[in-house]
């Protein structure tokens, strides 16, 4: 009974009893949420343009911060670092489109994932041969990132919020508003899908392949900075970064490999859950859940709704 | 205007002082070591249906992927509207005009029926993408007029009631038939068809034949295509060229080439 009693009722008595920390706990798991679906939505574009899943989203988070501070650390005010990595995002994307890309229309999906995994391993080595291996601070307030915190009482208590969570939940929003407008709506969207699907079959309907990758990587480059910047912010900015983005994994497989809004809302749940379960339920476990609530509940999506809550249904006829 | 070079094959009547809107010329295209087409030559006239036949292998589908980009021949040169070149991007000669369909449909299969064909209309959206974010203004009168012109094209097919069907989901028939639309939603000036009735039963067949017929009728496009039922090269193309193992064999109205003894010995086998 004590076992039930501490499942299904004695979470429910702390949050009523601490309205306050609900409240903060609440807070945190969305900004942790927001910022999964932004590492996410990195992937989503690739995926939507090329089916397949790019291995190398979560090194061009790092590698994209990495050219931020190093540049700023040259000298560069911040401002034009800002743009300079920009420029370099750009020129990853042409020449990922050139050289890996280019060759590789219409092979199989795996032949594409196999290259991003070796995109991974050369970013990974071109990063540490220019910037080197040891952590870095992310410049947050050169930036005009706001920092510090108000803190709110409700209910008696204390709810601290800091401004620059504020600061990526509304980066989020912004960018995945941008890119999901422009990807549903726009030309260049439809083209994407239809190469997405089929690469001759798109070409012969007069999309330039070439053209389309460029711009998903370049879109995809400039999520990997925002993401970069801001997880970079929260935490320091190393490769480690990288085994973070894997966290997308659970997040896509939630709200769908091709959906934008998939994207957030898959971010979202294991934002909140995440940090829900860990605080009020984790102790019955030993705590440490965050590591791996995540892919427990893309398992159980995995099993009844495989396309995930906005994927894209999938059709095979025999 | 481009008058054309004379064909080399055994055609000998047809009319003079026809437009060529396509001319191929001394093509060859081989992949390592295997020869798929040997120096073929052969044009397709403004306004025809040009039938492209031959026993499996003989190199059609291979010429067709050369027409509109896919291959490029080592030697040789095509000219098209009176522009040569060797090699090209997909992406231009639909830019150009030319639009196809596949022997083993490629369609979009995850999308609907109307966005695979307003995929079709892709080049002829010009607009900033900034508006048609915004569904705004100049972009959003682009796109309802690109609707219209859709929507006649689904009127013209008879697929009205796929119109919201992913592609996927739909019977091999009418999936070759969005196939047809999408292209058609091009506004091509050549059509190349591959083996547009492959698999398909009598009736379907029938159906296709006559949208193929109202096309070259009604909207003036040239065709090209790749067909193995002779019965329907027979009745629907002005003239037929024949290919055997990537050399051409013939070249000639219906009647002149059913009657080739290459023709046959190639089709039916001969004793060596």
């Amino acid at each position: 009974m004590d076992i039930l009693y501490n499942i299904f009722i004695d979470p429910f008595v702390q949050m009523g009893n601490a309205p306050d920390f609900l409240l903060q706990v609440l807070w945190s798991g969305f900004v942790g949420g927001t910022l999964y679906s932004l590492i996410a939505l990195g992937f989503v574009l690739i995926f939507k343009a090329s089916g397949v899943f790019n291995f190398a989203q979560g090194i061009m988070v790092v590698f994209a911060a990495l050219t931020l501070v190093g540049l700023y650390n040259l000298g560069l005010p911040a401002w034009l670092a800002l743009i300079a990595t920009i420029g370099v995002m750009a020129l990853l994307a042409i020449g990922v489109e050139r050289v890996v890309l280019r060759k590789l229309v219409n092979q199989p999906d795996i032949i594409l994932f196999m290259a991003t995994i070796g995109l991974t391993y050369f970013l990974i080595g071109l990063g540490e041969s220019i910037f080197g291996g040891e952590p870095k601070k992310m410049i947050t307030e050169e930036l005009g990132l706001p920092s510090g915190s108000t803190s709110f009482e409700p209910f008696g208590g204390l709810v601290i919020i800091e401004h620059l969570d504020v600061a990526a939940v509304v980066m989020a929003i912004v960018l995945v508003t941008g890119l999901a407008i422009f990807f549903n709506k726009t030309r260049i969207g439809r083209a994407l899908r239809a190469v997405a699907d089929d690469h001759q079959a798109a070409l012969s309907v007069g999309i330039s392949l070439n053209q389309i990758w460029a711009i998903v990587w370049f879109a995809a480059g400039i999520v990997a900075l925002a993401t970069g910047i801001m997880w970079g912010a929260k935490s320091d900015v190393s490769f480690a970064l990288q085994i973070v983005a894997l966290k997308a994994l659970p997040v896509l497989i939630i709200g769908g490999f091709t959906s934008i809004p998939g994207a957030i809302i898959g971010g979202l749940i294991i934002g909140f859950g995440e940090k829900l379960f860990e605080i009020y339920w984790g102790s019955l476990l030993g705590s440490g859940v965050e590591g791996w609530f995540a892919y427990v509940i893309a398992l159980i999506f995995l099993l009844f709704r495989p396309q995930g809550l906005f994927g894209e249904k999938i059709i095979e006829r025999i | 205007m481009n008058m054309a070079v004379a064909p080399t094959g055994t055609a000998a009547s047809k009319p003079a002082a026809q437009e060529v809107l396509l001319d191929v010329k001394n093509v060859s295209l081989s992949f390592g070591g295997v020869q798929a087409i040997k120096d073929v030559s052969f044009n397709i006239n403004k306004g025809e249906i040009r039938a492209i036949i031959g026993p499996n292998g003989a190199g059609k589908t291979s010429m067709l992927n050369v027409i509109n980009g896919f291959y490029h021949p080592q030697v040789g040169e095509i000219t098209f509207k009176g522009e040569t070149r060797s090699a090209m991007r997909p992406y231009v000669a639909a830019s150009q005009g030319i639009a196809r369909t596949f022997q083993n449909v490629a369609l979009f299969r995850g999308m609907s029926t109307l966005d695979n064909i307003m995929s079709g209309r892709t080049l002829k959206m010009h607009k900033n993408f900034f508006w048609q974010m915004l569904r705004f203004g100049p972009a959003l009168d682009e796109e309802i007029e690109h609707r219209h012109k859709v929507e006649e094209i689904i009127d013209f097919l008879e697929i009205q009631h796929i119109r919201r069907t992913p592609v996927g989901r739909l019977p091999y028939g009418l999936q070759k038939r969005v196939e047809l639309a999408r292209a058609l939603a091009m506004e091509p000036e050549l059509l190349l068809l591959d083996e547009p009735m492959a698999g398909m039963n009598l009736e379907e067949k029938e159906d296709m034949s006559r949208f193929i017929l109202d096309v070259n009728d009604q909207f003036g496009t040239t065709i090209a295509l790749i067909e193995h039922d002779m019965g329907v090269v027979m009745d629907l193309s002005t003239r037929v060229v024949v290919l055997d193992h990537g050399e051409k064999i013939a070249d000639g109205t219906p009647e002149e080439v059913s009657a080739n003894q290459d023709v046959i010995d190639a089709y039916l086998g001969v004793a060596h």
